[in-house]
């Protein structure tokens, strides 16, 4: 008990000093130094400061922090409580540190520690080979990273952010190319961006509720935090290629992400793909900030930042809601399997409409937060479009714009699978007791503060939306587009249908409603004739079959007569076509590795002659 | 004001559009089929019954037809004919995600039935949608003066001409899908498996059905309002009437004329308003430099 309460105690406390540093941080229009320790050398100097740009990311941070904290207090292991505020910490540094060194140190940092969350139930085989390949990929990341910042630390002559970001203007276009690529490999797995995402959908899921409401809600914002950092000021200008490319990489995330997504029947797995498609959503945005700049657009650039780092701060928060929702749902029903769940909205009084709230937001329907920041997100691009350019640019916006309206239709579409069969209809599987009603304890309490960030934020989107005019200004150089119609926006969309809502409900109640069987052709009523989640995304399997590589099984056993089979088992799942890439590679590699076996005899003649060979052949060719 | 005026126009002609449509589509077979004004006695007689709903469905059920009727509404009143108001800050990306909320929480209800035709209509409701929406944005941009800002108080649209046609091409596809007709989904159909639209609010009975018709009548009138834009003379009130005419006279044709698809050629079908909205923008775009 000590060890959880101290945990959430000193999550909160980081929460605190996180909120604080960034009302400091958006106020300024300079990088602030805070503290710098001594070093041996002046190459391994460690500062910490503030930047405008870390501003957003240190609110987002303490805005999750606090509820998952609250959620912390009844449910998860006591020693993950305690592990979150390490994780957290780790973050803030990361947002704060202003050298080299001192971003390489706090993002190691932040990478092993959520590693142990990712290996909680180190005990199961299949989180130990999760936790390894995050490793994996966190570890090369950060390889990438380092590499690039030590460029241009050497060029710079300084290892501090703000030389490196004076220096940038005369970097040689080729280090420039090399930082950017880096940069994109190291930071952009971090962020789970296709088509290096693969550790995510393993990672997420095994991680506590918790750690996974951090881990996406957070961490993979501080990554794109690093990304913004290099393109907006490390590295900065960048060419238009930057910006096209960004919004290429972005546009295939969020389809890519969101179309696995909906054909995944495990809830957390099912959320760490949606982690993809947003991410994707907030790259486009940064995209079309870098390619308006590179075009000397600068309006449109503050426009396109703000609405990606809105949506950054939107995806983190409707994320954590959705998460902590979905470990709710694992504690209470033992699984988060979405064929064994449902009529969880009979008995989780709290959670379902809370967690509906957190559907609604990621699908961006009105008035909650993830519709103004995607909205925002389209107009910059339709600001882009109208803004001119070359053929190829004009393309890739389009395409975009396309991608983006099909990602918010399959959003749609996984979420009302999500929500109908995990809540709504009856439960799929009889239950030993009965199910009691949940309380309003500190969990429900979390995602009640979630939840209502989330209306908030889209309700009065000024609330967030000036701040981040300001930071945008501040990167950028120039105003945002102003968007006249954005302050009536959502309450303009919602008012007649809330209140037609209100007035079916009050008819409702007034008439009365008369409760009838549920039309099944007059055969017996049972809840395994409601439709699956398996069933529900079957047509978009079809569809999207030529990405997704569907495998299906269907085993048939008929009894005394071949027409009335006792059972059916059906059973699919998706290839991932990043696995199976990788799968050829590894069996290529394989099978020339045998075939170089051969050479391999064992004999000390050959060797020697294997010897004198090379040594011939060097001669020969450097002669 | 105006905008409410125009929504109560649109709100009483949009069951008579119903009708027409109903009863020309009848004459086009050969029947003598049912008066026109025979959608208003409907709905007169579904709103004097008695609601029933499936057992221990959630409040969402309850609340979708008013939302649903909510949400025709505001596409109604945010339509640029009665000149910019205060509803007409809306614009075309934020109407696709309107639409988007009423499906939702429709789809929704549909599963909240527990039944298995409303969660099968349910899941192709969405697959079409999620295919349609990029058509839908695609092709009104195609047909709009980018540069203008895309509310309805500022949207202006480009001279027709070859992209012109090809947007409004596009959304004569969109529009089929979105107002569940033939080819895509079948309004007049009684067999549970082949329902879409129909399916999703199978369960629903008496006034509560009746706010779901309104709704999709509503809708459907908006859209055919929707689809002039893209048409030469688009925001004359006067030239409005005569176009509706034409494309919903159109749309009877073309259900008379061609048989349901089967359900996995509609993506195709889908495809193809896509493309067609991509050429469209394309002309536009690169007309002007080439």
């Amino acid at each position: 008990m000590m060890l959880r309460l101290s945990g959430v105690g000193a999550t909160w406390l980081v929460a605190a000093i996180a909120a604080l540093l960034a009302v400091v941080a958006g106020t300024h229009h300079t990088p602030l130094s805070l503290v710098t320790l001594a070093a041996p050398t002046p190459a391994l100097r460690v500062t910490l400061g503030l930047s405008p740009l870390a501003a957003p990311f240190l609110m987002l941070l303490a805005l999750l922090a606090i509820p998952v904290g609250a959620w912390s207090l009844r449910r998860g292991r006591p020693v993950d409580a305690a592990l979150i505020a390490g994780f957290t910490l780790a973050m803030l540094l990361v947002l704060i540190a202003r050298t080299v060194v001192a971003f390489f140190f706090t993002w190691e940092a932040m990478s092993l520690i959520s590693a142990f969350l990712v290996a909680a139930h180190h005990e199961r085989r299949g989180v130990r080979r999760a936790t390894f390949v995050y490793l994996v990929v966190a570890q090369t990341g950060a390889a990438c990273v380092l590499v690039a910042l030590v460029i241009l630390a050497v060029w710079a002559g300084d290892p501090s952010f703000t030389a490196i970001g004076r220096a940038a203007a005369t970097l040689p276009s080729r280090l420039r190319e090399a930082v950017f690529v880096l940069a994109l490999l190291g930071f952009g797995s971090k962020a789970g961006l296709l088509p290096l995402h693969f550790w995510l959908p393993r990672a997420h899921p095994v991680a506590p509720a918790n750690a996974s409401a951090l881990l996406s809600g957070a961490m993979l914002k501080v990554a794109l935090y690093g990304l913004l950092l290099v393109t907006l000021e490390l590295a900065a200008p960048g060419p238009t290629a930057w910006g096209l490319t960004l919004i290429l990489i972005g546009t295939i995330s969020a389809v890519g992400g969101v179309l696995y997504a909906v054909v995944d029947h495990d809830l957390k797995r099912l959320l760490a793909y949606h982690s993809v498609e947003n991410v994707g959503i907030i790259v486009i945005g940064a995209g079309v900030a870098l390619l308006a700049r590179s075009q000397g657009n600068a309006a449109l650039a503050a426009l396109a930042l703000t609405a990606a780092l809105f949506h950054t701060i939107n995806h983190g928060l409707f994320k954590g809601l959705l998460f902590l929702g979905a470990g709710t749902v694992a504690d209470t029903e033992g699984t988060v399997d979405l064929e064994r769940l449902g009529g969880l909205w009979g008995h989780l009084v709290w959670t379902a409409p809370l967690f509906l709230i957190g559907c609604a937001a990621i699908t961006a329907l009105p008035p909650f937060n993830g519709f103004v920041s995607e909205w925002m997100t389209f107009q910059s691009l339709i600001g882009g479009l109208a803004s001119g350019g070359g053929a190829a640019i004009r393309l890739v916006l389009l395409g975009s714009i396309a991608g983006l309206a099909l990602t918010g239709g399959l959003a749609a579409a996984c979420f009302v699978k999500v929500f109908g069969v995990v809540f709504l209809g009856r439960p799929r599987r009889a239950r030993e007791a009965p199910a009691c009603r949940e309380r309003f304890d500190a969990p429900a309490l979390a995602l009640a503060l979630l939840a209502a960030a989330c209306t908030m934020f889209g309700v009065a989107p000024l609330l967030v939306v000036s701040p981040l005019d300001r930071i945008a200004a501040a990167a950028i150089g120039a105003a945002p587009l102003p968007l006249p119609s954005l302050p009536m926006l959502p309450l303009t969309l919602v008012a007649l249908p809330l209140a037609g809502a209100a007035i079916a409900a009050a008819l409702a109640a007034r008439r009365g409603v008369r409760s009838v069987p549920t039309w099944t052709c007059g055969s017996p009523v049972t809840p395994s004739a409601q439709y699956t989640a398996t069933a529900f995304s079957k047509p978009l399997r079809t569809i999207f079959a030529f990405v997704l590589l569907p495998e299906r099984q269907r085993l048939v056993e008929t009894g005394a007569s071949p027409w009335f089979p006792v059972r059916i088992r059906y059973r699919t799942e998706s290839r991932y076509v990043i696995d199976e890439a990788a799968r050829r590679f590894a069996a290529v590699t394989l099978r020339l590795t045998r075939r170089a076996r051969a050479l391999q005899s064992g004999s000390l003649r050959l060797y020697l002659a294997y010897a004198v060979a090379t040594m011939i052949l060097v001669v020969v060719v450097a002669r | 004001m105006l905008a409410v005026v125009q929504m109560l126009i649109i709100v009483a002609l949009a069951p008579l559009v119903q009708g027409a449509m109903k009863r020309l589509r009848a004459r086009l077979q050969g029947r003598p089929g049912p008066s026109i004004i025979q959608p208003y006695r409907d709905l007169a007689k579904l709103w004097g019954k008695e609601a029933a709903l499936p057992e221990g469905t959630s409040i969402i059920t309850i609340c979708a037809p008013g939302l649903s009727l909510g949400v025709a509404l505001t596409f109604a009143a945010a339509l640029p004919f009665a000149g910019p108001t205060a509803i007409s800050i809306v614009d075309i990306v934020a109407l696709a995600f309107l639409l988007g909320l009423g499906r939702f929480v429709l789809a929704l209800a549909a599963l909240d039935t527990r039944s298995a035709f409303a969660g099968m209509a349910s899941s192709r409701e969405m697959t079409f949608a999620s295919l349609v929406e990029p058509a839908l944005l695609v092709a009104l941009l195609g047909g709009a003066a980018l540069g203008h800002g895309t509310s309805f108080a500022a949207l202006r649209m480009a001279p027709f001409g070859l992209a012109g046609t090809l947007a409004f091409g596009a959304f004569f596809l969109v529009l089929l899908a979105e107002t569940a007709r033939i080819p895509v989904d079948n309004q007049e159909t009684h067999y549970e498996l082949t329902m879409i639209h129909e399916g999703l609010v199978l369960e629903y009975a008496s006034w509560q059905l009746a706010m779901l018709q309104l709704a999709t009548y509503i809708r459907q009138l908006s859209f055919l309002l929707l689809s002039t834009l893209l048409l030469p003379g688009g925001f004359s009130v006067w030239l409005a009437p005569f176009w509706v005419i034409s494309i919903a006279g159109a749309i009877t044709l073309v259900e008379t004329m061609f048989a349901k698809l089967r359900l996995f050629e509609v993506p195709q079908l889908l495809t193809t308003a896509f493309l067609l909205a991509v050429t469209s923008i394309g002309l536009r775009l690169f007309g002007a430099m080439v």
